[in-house]
């Protein structure tokens, strides 16, 4: 009885660390993707920093960690910036259309890890 | 008796003017490797990049179509002197290009410019593009999209602005072969197929790549 139970906690213990990895796996994916595709305008720890955004880039994109600004924004319409472009949402042709570059799955990880960053939910619709 | 022995002194000749004229492409190959380049540049295509890790491990841009992207001039001078094109470090955005590329001797750069220009790759038709002024792929370049918020350029007067994380665009018209451009444009994964800079076929029609592609190879 008592190697049952140590058997199932080993196996528990080994379950929850496969879990935790698998998740930490595609929590990992979207953050490499910003990083890789959106840090250059938006900034590393998206602030709107990026190295692109000197004196003579004529709008600021926005700091994704304003939980009040974010909440405003509803994810479809994060949704379709990302894809479209700025001009899609009467916005900056700075902001570039990425739909022939990010596949739609790894957009939705873009739009979570967004969330996580202003900590915030959005507007439905 | 004469007549044979001007043609050996013809073939004599030539064969002198062909081997100081043609740099030695094998030489080339041989420097490239002595020289440390393989440590930091691969050669043999098709690209190798599997996903953004891939890339991010790269320690320098790949050079397996040389031979198509560059001019043969503008490869030979900037292995002598090679100022940055990159502002930043490659792969980073936090750290300046610190401008320490590895240079070579006159010798060693016209063979090694020789074994990498005959690094082509079918996907780059010649004659397509041809560098001349064009309205509409100007308009496209700095209004329409986002081209220079990524990249610098310099306009008529000489002014450069723009972004820094792509490849400055300053001196294209010496650097990039114009048709190239356009292959880069019109099919960007052959070639990279994991890059920060977004596809843009798809979204502009092809005869508008046409124009952007010869308004960029067009810059100073
Ligand atoms: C070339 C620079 C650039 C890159 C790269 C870029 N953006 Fe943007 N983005 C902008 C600019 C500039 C704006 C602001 C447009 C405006 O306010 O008119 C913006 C706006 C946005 C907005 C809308 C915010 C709002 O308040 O309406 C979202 C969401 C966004 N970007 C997400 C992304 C994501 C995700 C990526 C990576 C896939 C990305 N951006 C890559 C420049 C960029
Ligand atoms: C330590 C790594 C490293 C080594 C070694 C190295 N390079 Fe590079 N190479 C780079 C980086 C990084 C760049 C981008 C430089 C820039 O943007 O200014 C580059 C750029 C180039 C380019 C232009 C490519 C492009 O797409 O813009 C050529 C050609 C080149 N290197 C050839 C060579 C040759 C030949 C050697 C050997 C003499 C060599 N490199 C050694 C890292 C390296
Ligand atoms: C979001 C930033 C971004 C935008 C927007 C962008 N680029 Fe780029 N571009 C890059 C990056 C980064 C590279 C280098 C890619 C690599 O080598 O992995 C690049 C490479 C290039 C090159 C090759 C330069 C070289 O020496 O290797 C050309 C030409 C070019 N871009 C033209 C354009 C044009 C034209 C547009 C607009 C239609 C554009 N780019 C928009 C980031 C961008």
């Amino acid at each position: 009885m008592k190697k049952l139970i140590k058997i199932s906690l080993l196996a528990a213990v080994f379950g929850l660390a496969w879990l935790i990895n698998g998740q930490t796996a595609t929590a990992a994916g979207a953050e490499e993707t910003f990083k890789f595709y959106c840090a250059q305008c938006h900034g590393l720890e998206g602030k709107g920093k990026g190295p692109n955004v000197t004196k003579d880039f004529p709008v600021t994109p926005r700091d994704f960690t304003n939980a009040k600004e974010m909440s405003k924004l509803s994810d479809n319409y994060i949704r379709g910036i990302i894809m479209d472009g700025g001009p899609s949402q009467s916005k900056s042709p700075l902001m570039p259309p990425w739909s022939k570059t990010i596949l739609d799955v790894d957009v939705n990880g873009l739009i979570k890890h967004l969330r996580g960053l202003c900590k915030c939910k959005g507007k439905a619709g | 008796m004469r007549f044979i022995l001007t043609t050996f002194a013809a073939i004599g000749l030539l064969g002198f003017v062909v081997g100081t004229v043609h740099a030695d492409a094998g030489a080339g190959k041989a420097a490239f490797a002595a020289k440390k380049c393989t440590g930091c540049h691969y050669t043999d295509g098709p690209a190798k990049e599997r996903n953004i890790a891939d890339q991010l491990a790269k320690k320098g841009p790949e050079l397996w179509y040389a031979g198509s992207k560059f001019q043969a001039a503008w490869l030979k001078g900037w292995l002598q002197d090679p100022k940055p094109i990159r502002h930043l470090a490659y792969n980073s955005l936090t750290k300046k290009n610190a401008g320490d590329h590895p240079k070579l001797s006159a010798g060693d750069a016209a063979n090694v410019a020789d074994f990498l220009m005959r690094k082509t790759t079918s996907e780059v038709k010649a004659g397509v593009i041809k560098p001349k002024k064009s309205l509409k792929g100007k308009k496209i370049f700095t209004k329409k999209m986002p081209c220079t918020g990524c990249h610098q350029s310099a306009s008529k007067k000489g002014k450069v602005t723009g972004g820094f994380s792509g490849p400055t665009l300053v001196g294209v018209g010496k650097r990039l072969n114009p048709d190239w451009i356009y292959a880069y444009l019109k099919n960007p994964t052959h070639f990279k197929p994991f890059k920060a800079m977004p596809t843009f076929a798809g979204i502009l029609k092809d005869k508008d790549l046409k124009k952007v592609a010869k308004h960029v190879s067009n810059l100073k």
